[in-house]
């Protein structure tokens, strides 16, 4: 029993965290850039969503997608407000740019928690469920919601993944990641192919922050934490690596799962903390890792 | 001056990076005293037995002897403090420091408990920057400095370190003539203290007149020792660097040709930070024409390309089709039909040759065009159509260039930039690329615009050839002609 | 020694640190408050500023060292009694060992990694802290018997005193023959080899000062406070902070990292009727010299009229 209710949490924290992961590493793997302001965009995306839905009595369906818009709009602001200036800039040496988008994307993050914090205070919420009631699966009572998160979570990534391999943008993308002169060289404009991974994103980030709240409830409190777990799950995985990071995301969110529940919930990060340190020394370009 | 017995004893160096052997089997002695210059192409493996001896990269297997004592493996700071001194290609200064500051910082030893630096170190510091000519600029920053200033910065670190032995890398890179001359005696006075001197260059006629004596590398392997004439006559040398005999199709009715050039480019000057890669360089190309720019590698071929690309920045005109260039991105300038194979091919490994091929067609008005020019160059390329599955860093040398040449055309380009097709390929690999290029021009008004350092694959498709040489056009001509005055002299 | 007595910085300094020392008979006690707690501030980011301006390595963690050298000391108070100085180098001896076992595998790991190995290694330290409340005190956090004054003005001359030692240590290592390696291995670890200098190994050297100072300064602010939680010394918050005083300060220049501090922590202050928000406007004034004057107040005083 207990063996089941592990195995399905488990596998529905993990896709959540796959889903927020993707595109942490599709950001670093297309356009280089490790973007510290990643808990802040879900975060927004969350909020809104609960928002919308809770104070408007417009249902869960049209608080997701306003809230999957404002993570849209919050990756824009984000690119155009501090990675691009950053990486446009005649007075930061370029040696430094790592560091500066680093630094920059930090305090963007910490800016975007303060400001929810101010408008909504820290208190958790919890968006109503999008599939309410409760499903029987292995002998264990879970929520539909739970079960629904899962599987869109798992579309999502399939319809990535068809993007990235079977169109035209998708190859683009794919090319730019590998080898981003040669495409200049045939003629794409990189802000293009940028604007649209920033793009692709913000709907990512938006919909895991949106399900998030849905599923475990969020508060601005989290961003940091929200930040550091998809870092550290794509870290493990391999930077840049979107397979990796699935894997990792499945490894990190089985070990919390089993942590929380066989050991103590308040120990729940430390599992992952460790292996991930244990990974860097010994492996640091990740289990996928390319560069 | 010159010892006995060898200073520095480098015997079967071998060094591989992942399939790619770079350096294979070189062996060679420097006495004290004695200059002795190792001179290759890119892609030779010249640079890498430089870092090879100075401890940058770790040998495969070999042995580098100092006074008989192994140094094969060691870190580099190690390899220093014996008596090992390199001056690298690019000036590498403390930008926060100044001209003092960072010849005292050769000075230094390597502790972590002095606060102070010895009295004497002042002092000779400032004897060092006068031998050198930098007495004037002592307090000044490195970024002040003119390019030469900043060369004679690297020297004076490198005397400061009192070597037994030094490396130089390419020492008269963007130097002018009297500062070419300032150096050689520089490095002459390395010579008269008795210390080993290995010069690494890609030409053996800059160095001439300052070696005792030459090692020639082609493709990481020794090719030929002497003196500096000795090599320069080798067989094997000129085969290698110029292609063998020079064999030319003069095509007289080209010349007549009237009318704007299509690309027009007037007065181009680059500079890398302070060294000058490009000096007023103008060239000019007709529609159809195939116009080959010869020089040696770090003439300027490339930094050329780049700038009609827009991918440096430049200052001159450039006209394409009676429009200016300026102000146009990379991509906008390719989408306009000049198209670019660089150097280094830049293909997309992880993808197959047949993704490779998609995305270059992918500004073409219809998917039918698509097909069309598809098959058409797997037409000219059939190896390309065997390995259309593959992905693109799994062929070999010559199949990726034919790859990149075909990914170009993809864009049916107008203006066809090629630069170095030919680097590091097997002479049967050069005739398919010649003859795809033949039919090239016999089926379509493509224009052409060739780089090469090979002069025997460069001419026989040329209308006309520009020789570049040191960031300058030093001559202009149809190959005939150029047979007739540059060919004895050009290596 | 002569030279420096000539240069005009020398006196500005003298003159700021007079002026400061006067401080109670000038400035309210609230003010006084907030600048001792700015000045072991300012060596948190002074010690930062060695390892990132010199070493070229960029510690987003330093509250690592910090926490370990604070609740170190913190610790071995409360459990042994043992005198102020005593646990104040027991702390820096943790900081150190602490510092040792993260840095000797971590700077082998070259750009992101390393910054990231430090970040993760706050989050375990918090959460160890928490872990082991019996005794850390957990979230809520620990106090010590020991303090190093009930006077506030002999705390702010403690702590001015503590902050003009370390800035000359710290300066001065700066611009010692010492120093110069340093620079030359953080900004070109091939050609500092080249010219015969062992880059781990003072890398190394940089990382153990700087834990030395942040855990020394770590211990002084829990004496100083009478309490240590991971609100103060370990929250990523204030890490994130320190890195903001290092880069508003200037880089590289280790007394603009002191001005930074000073100057943040002031502001915030000054701003808190703004409530909440006061980290808002201060995040988004940080964020705009970041993107605009990336060598930060001393630096774009000292150099920029050179370029």
């Amino acid at each position: 029993m207990l063996a089941s209710q592990i195995l399905i949490d488990g596998f529905a924290i993990s896709a959540l965290y796959g889903l927020g992961a993707v595109g942490f590493t599709l950001i670093f793997g297309v356009s280089g850039v490790l973007n510290l302001a990643h808990g802040g965009v879900m975060l927004v995306a969350a909020l809104i969503g609960w928002f919308v839905a809770s104070e408007f009595e417009t249902g869960p369906f049209l608080g997701a997608a306003l809230g999957i818009l404002a993570g849209l709009g919050m990756a824009y602001l984000t690119y155009f407000i501090v990675v691009r200036p950053i990486q446009r800039s005649r007075v930061i040496p370029a040696a430094e740019q790592e560091i500066f988008i680093l630094t920059g994307t930090l305090l963007w993050g910490i800016m975007i928690q303060v400001g929810m914090d101010y408008l909504f205070t820290d208190n958790p919420v919890t968006m109503r469920p999008m599939f309410p009631g409760v499903v029987n699966l292995l002998g264990v009572r879970t929520p539909r919601n739970e079960l629904m998160i899962a599987v869109i979570c798992w579309v999502v990534i399939g319809l990535l993944w068809l993007l990235v391999n079977r169109t035209r943008a998708g190859k683009q993308l794919l090319a730019a990641s590998i080898n981003p002169r040669g495409l200049t060289l045939l003629g794409f404009e990189l802000s293009n192919i940028y604007l649209l991974v920033w793009s692709i994103y913000g709907v990512l980030a938006g919909l895991a922050g949106v399900l998030l709240a849905s599923f475990l409830g969020v508060s601005s409190a989290n961003a940091g934490q929200l930040t550091a777990s998809a870092f550290s799950i794509v870290v493990l995985g391999g930077l840049g690596s979107v397979s990796g990071s699935l894997v990792a995301a499945y490894v990190v969110g089985y070990l919390e799962t089993i942590t929380a529940y066989l050991i103590a919930p308040t120990l729940r990060p430390i599992p992952a903390l460790l292996l991930l340190v244990l990974v860097m020394y010994v492996r640091p370009q990740g289990l996928f890792g390319r560069r | 001056m010159l010892t006995d017995t060898p200073i520095l004893e480098v015997e079967h160096l071998n060094k591989r990076f992942g399939g790619l052997v770079a350096v294979k089997d070189i062996s060679f002695n420097i006495r004290g005293g004695e200059i002795l210059g190792l001179i290759g192409p890119n892609g030779s493996g010249k640079s890498t037995v430089m870092k090879l001896v100075m401890g940058i990269e770790r040998p495969n297997a070999g042995s580098v002897r100092l006074h008989g004592k192994e140094l094969a493996g060691w870190p580099t700071h190690r390899i220093a403090r014996e008596g090992i001194g390199i001056v690298f290609q690019h000036s590498r200064p403390l930008h926060r420091q100044t001209v003092l500051e960072n010849i005292k910082l050769a000075l230094l030893p390597d502790s972590l408990l002095r606060l102070a630096a010895d009295h004497s170190v002042d002092g000779t510091a400032r004897a060092i920057a006068e031998r050198v000519g930098l007495g004037d600029v002592l307090n000044r920053r490195p970024s002040t400095l003119p390019f030469a200033g900043l060369r004679r910065l690297e020297l004076a670190k490198a005397v400061a370190r009192d070597p037994k032995v030094v490396l130089v890398d390419e020492p008269f890179a963007g130097l002018t003539g009297p500062e070419v001359a300032m150096f050689s005696d520089l490095i002459d006075d390395f010579r008269k203290d008795g210390r080993a001197v290995l010069l690494v260059d890609h030409n053996v006629k800059s160095v001439a007149a300052l070696v005792d004596r030459v090692l020639a590398m082609y493709l990481g392997e020794h090719i030929a020792e002497g003196t500096a004439d000795e090599v320069m006559r080798d067989e094997t040398v000129r085969r290698v660097y110029l292609g063998g005999k020079i064999e030319t199709h003069a095509r007289p009715e080209i010349n007549a040709r009237q009318g704007e050039p299509a690309l027009d480019v007037r007065g181009i000057n680059v500079f890398y930070g302070k060294a000058q890669a490009l000096d007023q360089v103008s060239i000019h190309v007709h529609e159809g024409e195939f116009v080959s720019i010869v020089g040696l590698n770090g003439a300027g071929k490339t930094t050329l390309f780049n700038a009609i690309s827009g991918l440096v920045p430049s200052t001159g005109d450039i006209h394409w089709d009676g429009r200016s260039l300026r102000g146009r991105s990379p991509a906008s300038i390719a989408r306009g039909g000049v198209v670019q194979c660089p150097e280094s091919r830049e293909l997309f490994g992880d993808m197959s040759v047949r993704e490779n091929l998609d995305l270059g067609g992918q500004h073409l008005p219809s998917a039918a065009a698509r097909a069309k020019q598809l098959d058409w160059l797997l037409e000219l390329f059939p190896i390309l159509a065997e390995r259309h599955a593959q992905p693109a860093r799994t062929l070999s040398g010559g199949e990726q260039q034919m790859l990149a040449i075909a990914r170009a055309l993809m864009m049916q380009p107008k203006l066809l930039i090629l630069d170095e097709p030919t680097l590091g390929l097997a002479p049967v690999i050069l005739e398919q690329l010649s003859k795809a290029l033949t039919r090239l021009r016999e089926t379509t008004p493509i224009t052409v615009l060739l780089g090469e350092q090979n002069v025997t694959f460069a001419l026989p498709h040329a209308d006309r050839v520009y020789v570049l040489e040191h960031a300058r056009i030093v001559w202009e001509g149809d190959p005939g002609r150029f047979a007739a005055e540059m060919g004895t002299g050009y290596l | 020694m002569t030279r420096l007595i000539q240069s005009r910085g020398f006196w500005i300094a003298l003159l700021i640190v007079i002026v400061g020392a006067a401080g109670p008979w000038w400035l309210s006690a609230y003010i006084l408050g907030v600048l001792t707690s700015a000045y072991y501030f300012s060596v948190f980011a002074m010690s930062w500023d060695l390892l990132f301006g010199f070493a070229g390595e960029v510690n987003f963690g330093p509250t690592f060292l910090i926490g370990l050298g604070a609740y170190g000391a913190a610790i071995l108070n409360s459990t042994m009694g043992y005198a102020i100085p005593i646990c104040l180098v027991f702390g820096v001896v943790v900081a150190l060992v602490g510092g040792l076992l993260l840095a000797v595998p971590a700077l082998r790991l070259h750009g992101p990694y390393f910054g990231l190995i430090t970040l993760v290694s706050v989050l375990l330290l918090r959460n160890a802290i928490v872990i082991f409340a019996s005794v850390t005190g957990g979230e809520i956090g620990m106090t010590v018997p020991d303090v190093l004054s009930i006077d506030a003005n002999v705390n702010y001359w403690y702590a001015l005193a503590f902050m003009v030692v370390c800035a000359i240590i710290l300066f001065g290592l700066s611009r010692s023959a010492v120093g110069l390696i340093l620079q030359a291995s953080g900004q070109d670890a091939i050609e500092a080899a080249a010219l015969g200098f062992n880059v781990t190994k003072h890398k190394l050297a940089a990382f153990c000062v700087s834990a030395a100072f942040s855990g020394l300064a770590g211990g002084m602010l829990v004496f100083y406070l009478g309490a240590a939680s991971v609100d103060t010394v370990i929250d990523l918050s204030i890490a994130v902070q320190i890195i903001i005083a290092a880069v508003l300060g200037g880089r590289r220049t280790i007394l603009g990292a002191a001005l930074g501090a000073i100057v943040l922590l002031l502001a915030d202050e000054a701003l808190r009727p703004l409530g909440q928000l006061n980290t808002f406007v201060v995040s988004g004034v940080a964020l705009a010299v970041i993107l605009f004057f990336p060598d930060g107040l001393l630096g774009y005083l000292l150099h920029g009229k050179e370029e």
